[in-house]
């Protein structure tokens, strides 16, 4: 009967060391893929950045492929990847030469590697041709200008998909991308002048930019725009200019194109001099 | 207590499980409510969640699963050797591996009938397509079963009142219809991993190619050599067991044997095993390059950081174990001065092949080593150190046997000398070259790489081969120094038998959650999504945590069956007048 | 690697030969504190801790199935702690043992209790791929093909060079020595205040390993011009683009050369995936 208890008490403490040894390493839930929003009307800019989630997220690209300009990985680095591409394999520009490479993946093996990968628009990745696309964008800009959007047709895209771009086409046309607008339309749409005035010196909800080049510099005013209550000046309330940008999205609509034309624009208005 | 045993294997056990079963359905009823529109994709399952309940029992199932179709393989080949060499030892020993295995048969049956019912119950969606592609597969299946009961219980039954070559044919239907049932519940689970013969919408187009998928041959040798290993190991502890309960001299000296058996048998099948699953590793790759990065690149990889702990372990309990052994031949002492080194060479192995690729560290230590790479460790994270490291653990384990096998004699053949330096040059030469190989995958490119472990594992089985060949001539007429005392060896060898049991049962835990977890977030990968709430990949420690308790309920099942085996042993004893070896 | 650690460790077990009397539970300890003393001390950059724990762990394994494969060693060992545990003369030691080891254990509770919150552990990459161009005060300047500017004077002009790194100085001493620190070590006044801490330029893995155009990036760009990967923890570094004109920041990375005696890193065929940066 000991010796039952004993090899008893053995086979815990010898399962509970293995559970233990198993806490010690890194501990990860890994969800299933969330699907990434692309609207018709997105622009290159934020079509690189749904690029980038679908490749970390989706597209499962950086279990495989590093960002990091090291080269000895199991697939090839793309830190520039923007730069290369069109040089890789001729009479492809390097947007031919990406989709070919996500589509049809073993056509292209980079020399010193081994094929592999499986063509990202078949399962089990299964990305549609507008996830690719966007990826396509991702992988432009690391190293390079991104050119491709949502309407760019390519010879590897299947029949109902291109009909498909074709109707995100004409309603992309639509609207004028966000991304053009003029510093003093930024001002406008995002209803600054609610608060504050450009024209005046007086102050309204809050302080007046009449002066604003003069008064603060290119830092303060990010600061001020990022973080309002980082500094307030006296006698208007913290805390009411983050709840208002807050409530109206500014802050996931805005990118930093925006923002920079934006603190341009105040950064301009020197009304006292 | 008597009747209890004689009562209460094969159908009362199921009666058992199938009670507790509804007793557990009828416990949360709200938890089965259902919509009544549409058909019902999943069913949820109070406290632990149907995954966990299905993992649990899938697992456990396995474990049984694999004990009893390994035994009767290892059983037949000791009757056989029993039977050439008209040793009766070798007929008792065999016999009494499959004592155990009428009551762990019950088991297994009931354990599958609950998984099946669990399946069905809370995954109906996924049952319904596997039974459209498998349909008579599942037929065949439930024959062949039935086939391997009757086969089991007359090869039980059957011991020793039958003509030796009629028992042994039996025991040899009994092997092939165990493999039968394997390599048909092999067919639908690695159809859940890699699917073939479908269309792609997933319907059926040919079943015979559903069987014969990518992963199916690759699993179902590497299952089969893995449950010798396991079945050899609980048949060791076994030995143990009873071991250290043992009254008398002779018993101990028996199952001191029977214990050694068990472990040469597990230890002898561990050695192919990595290759076996080498190739696996291959077929994976092979079937899809994401499942493969998914095995061995993303989260998973610390997975292998966790195996390579359990092997590591594993090999240096085995070489334990016949260190503490070789303390009961005389003679042996002559070799008591090696085992520093065989230890020192398992340790640096061990410490190789766990060093992780990328390491755990805070962020000030992270920021010494300029990121989560340390310049010198890299280098031991990488395949090339590892399949090295591997390699050397082989040969040095294989060397500890060596020792074991000559401890007690001593060669008369005149070219006893040159013999000798010859084992050792070939040993040497091989280690040497498995460790440049190694070394100069460093400086090639990766494809290159792959290709060298292929010459590596080949010297090594050169090396075990060749070194054999010569000990055994070398040895013939040797003159014997001493004789080996079954029973005289120390019980910390016996807990080494027990760490070894626990090790395999946890490693096949884990590795059966890696098989089944790569698929991620499918039911059959890249064709039926798991849409339940269940479908996200939970931390390695939960895992962990699973298949430990799973590990635990199994050996408590396993008490029950060594407690029951021994009983009926008892009784036999007592009517032969105690067997002795 | 540092090799007198690993020499010294070695000495230490080569000395354990000559003690009389040594018995193995003595090597056991011998070379637990030899492998102990090399993986904390001996290797540089020092491994991180879980790796340390993880190799003495397996050590420990080792050496427990090495006292105890052998019954003659481990009889000995069972009776050295039986000794130990009843004989008169470790009464004292005894005690002592008794009392320490809850001692230590509440103290190492105490530590794990009271350690600050740590970031979370993640991948983060500390030096970032650079962009391949990068537009400062409406200039665009090729981060790949172009060096600095001024760092041809060396050769050519050696007067003038000394100009320029003395301007270099004077920006240091201005901008960057409230966090960079007085020896550009990293350790400045507000150093400790940030996570991450300034880069220490006298390590080797710094500029040392780094061309002059992505020094200059990383100055003219600042904490806000890191890129993705290089989160969760932003570098408070500002952007100096917006204080410093475009010499002075190629002044102040001569400087930054000149002082430690680094040379930057230098310029490879880039070709295949990324390059060097």
């Amino acid at each position: 009967m000991m010796n039952a208890l004993k090899i008893c008490v053995f086979t815990v403490l010898v399962a509970a060391f293995y559970s233990y040894v198993s806490q010690m390493v890194p501990q990860k839930v890994t969800y299933p893929p969330e699907e990434t929003e692309l609207g018709a009307d997105m622009t290159t800019e934020e079509l690189v950045v749904a690029g980038e989630e679908i490749a970390s997220g989706k597209g499962t690209c950086l279990t495989c492929h590093t960002v990091s300009g090291d080269t000895g990985g199991r697939f090839p680095d793309l830190a520039n990847i923007g730069l290369v591409a069109a040089d890789r394999k001729e009479g492809f520009s390097d947007v031919e030469y990406l989709a070919e490479s996500l589509y049809d993946p073993n056509e292209y093996i980079v020399e010193g590697f081994l094929p592999g990968m499986t063509p990202i628009s078949d399962p089990p990745i299964d990305l549609n041709d507008q996830e690719i696309l966007a990826v396509i964008a991702y992988l432009q800009s690391l190293g390079g200008v991104a050119t491709v959007t949502l309407d760019t047709e390519l010879r590897w895209q299947s029949e109902e998909n291109s009909a498909a771009a074709a109707a995100s086409q004409a309603s992309a046309a639509a609207g004028p991308s966000a991304e053009n607008l003029s510093g003093e339309e930024l001002f406008a749409m995002y209803a600054c002048g609610t608060c504050h005035s450009v024209t005046e010196p007086t102050p309204l909800l809050g302080p007046s930019l009449y002066n604003a080049g003069n008064d603060f510099s290119t830092a303060e005013l990010y600061e001020a725009i990022m973080d309002p209550d980082a500094v307030v000046a006296e006698e208007f309330t913290a805390g009411l200019m983050s709840a208002q940008l807050n409530a109206t999205g500014f802050y996931d609509k805005i990118s930093s194109g925006q923002l920079k034309t934006l603190v341009d624009y105040l950064a301009m208005q020197k009304g006292g001099s | 207590m008597k009747w209890l045993a004689r009562r209460l294997p094969a159908g009362s056990l199921l009666f058992l499980m199938l009670a507790g079963m509804t007793l557990v359905a009828f416990w949360a009823p709200d938890a089965w409510a259902q919509d009544a529109a549409g058909p019902v994709e999943y069913r949820s399952f109070p406290v632990v969640g149907s995954r966990v309940v299905v993992w649990v029992i899938a697992q456990l199932h396995l474990m049984f699963g694999a004990f009893v179709l390994a035994v009767p393989m290892f059983a037949l080949t000791i009757e056989f050797i029993g039977f050439r060499n008209g040793d009766k030892r070798y007929d008792d020993l065999a016999h009494e591996f499959t004592r155990l295995l009428s009551v762990s048969f019950s088991f297994t049956a009931s354990l599958g009938a609950l998984l099946t019912f669990f399946l069905f119950i809370l995954y109906p969606r996924l049952m319904e397509y596997l039974v459209s592609i498998f349909d008579w597969t599942f037929m065949l299946y439930a024959c062949v079963f039935f086939l391997e009961a009757v086969f089991l219980y007359s090869y039980y039954y059957g011991w020793g009142k039958m003509p030796k070559w009629l028992h042994l044919l039996l025991g040899l239907g009994l092997n092939m219809v165990g493999i039968a049932i394997i390599f048909i519940a092999d067919s639908w689970l690695t159809f859940m991993n890699s699917p073939n013969g479908i269309d792609a919408e997933g319907n059926l187009l040919s079943t015979w190619d559903a069987i014969n998928n990518f992963t199916w041959m690759p699993i179902n040798i590497h299952r089969l050599i893995a449950n010798i290993c396991f079945g050899g190991s609980i048949a060791a502890a076994y030995g143990a067991y009873k071991f250290l309960g043992a009254k008398t001299d002779e018993e101990r000296a028996h199952y001191d044997w029977m214990g050694y058996m068990g472990n040469f048998i597990a230890i002898a099948a561990l050695l192919p095993l990595p290759f076996a699953g080498y190739w696996l590793g291959r077929e994976i790759y092979a079937f899809s390059q994401s499942l493969g990065i998914a095995l061995m690149g993303g989260t998973f990889s610390w997975l292998f950081i966790i195996q390579a702990v359990l092997i590591g372990n594993l090999f240096l309990a085995a070489n334990y174990y016949l260190w503490l052994s070789m303390e009961r031949i005389h003679g042996a002492e002559r070799y008591r001065k090696f085992t520093k080194w065989l230890l020192a060479s398992i340790t640096v192995c061990f410490i190789v092949w766990a060093t992780p690729h990328s390491l755990v560290a805070t962020v000030e230590e992270a920021r010494a080593m300029g990121g989560s790479h340390h310049p010198i460790l890299n280098v031991l994270g990488v395949m090339s150190a590892k399949n090295t490291a591997v390699n050397v653990l082989i040969l040095t384990t294989y060397l500890s046997f060596l020792f074991y096998r000559r401890a007690n004699k001593e060669a008369t053949v005149s070219w006893a000398k040159t013999g000798n330096i010859v084992q050792f040059g070939i040993l040497a030469a091989v280690v040497g070259v498995v460790i440049f190989l190694g070394v100069y995958g460093y400086f090639v490119e990766a494809s290159v790489r792959i290709g060298l472990s292929i010459p590596q594992v080949g010297l090594v089985l050169f090396a075990m081969i060749s070194i054999t060949i010569i000990d055994v001539f070398m040895f013939r007429n040797a003159r014997i120094l001493g004789p080996i005392e079954w029973g005289k060896i120390p019980n910390r060898a016996q807990y080494a038998l027990f760490f070894i049991a626990i090790t395999f049962a946890w490693t096949m835990g884990l590795m059966g959650y890696v098989r089944s977890g790569i698929r991620q977030h499918w039911h059959v990968y890249g064709v039926m999504r798991d849409t339940s709430e269940h479908a996200f990949t939970p931390t390695l420690g939960y895992a962990a945590n699973v298949v430990s308790v799973t590990v635990l309920i199994f050996f408590a099942f396993i008490a029950v069956v060594f407690f029951l085996s021994s009983l009926s042993g008892k009784k036999q004893l007592e009517a032969e007048g105690g067997a002795s070896p | 690697m540092n090799i007198l650690i690993l020499l010294a460790a070695c000495a230490g077990l080569l000395a354990l030969r000559f003690v009389p009397k040594m018995n193995i539970l003595g090597w056991l300890v011998g070379w637990w504190a030899a492998t102990f003393v090399f993986l904390r001390w001996g290797i540089n950059p020092p491994l991180p801790t879980s790796i340390q724990g993880m190799f003495l762990a397996i050590l420990t394994l080792s050496l427990l199935a090495y006292i105890s494969a052998n019954s003659a060693h481990f009889r000995f060992a069972l009776d050295r702690a039986v000794a130990f545990a009843t004989e008169k003369k470790y009464t004292v030691a005894l005690l002592v043992t008794l009392i320490l080891l809850p001692c230590l254990v509440a103290l190492r509770v105490y530590f794990d209790v009271t350690e600050g919150p740590a970031p979370p552990l993640s991948s983060r990459t500390i030096h970032p791929p650079p962009p391949v161009s990068i537009e400062v005060a409406g200039r665009t300047i090729d981060l790949v093909n172009d060096d600095n500017p001024y760092r041809a004077l060396e050769t050519e002009d050696p007067a003038a060079f000394a100009e320029h790194v003395a301007n270099g100085r004077r920006v240091y001493y201005e901008n960057c020595v409230y966090c960079h620190g007085d020896d550009m070590a990293g350790d400045g006044l507000f150093a400790h205040g940030y996570d991450p801490i300034p880069a220490n330029f006298q390590d080797a893995t710094t500029i040392a390993m780094l061309q002059e155009g992505y020094i200059f990036w990383r100055i003219a760009k600042g904490g806000p011009g890191l890129p993705s990967e290089s989160t969760p923890w932003l570098s408070a570094m500002p952007a100096w683009e917006n204080f410093l004109t475009e010499e002075e920041m190629w002044d102040v990375t001569l400087f930054l050369y000149d002082f430690t005696g680094h040379r930057p890193r230098a310029r490879e065929d880039h070709g295949g995936g990324g390059d060097g940066h």
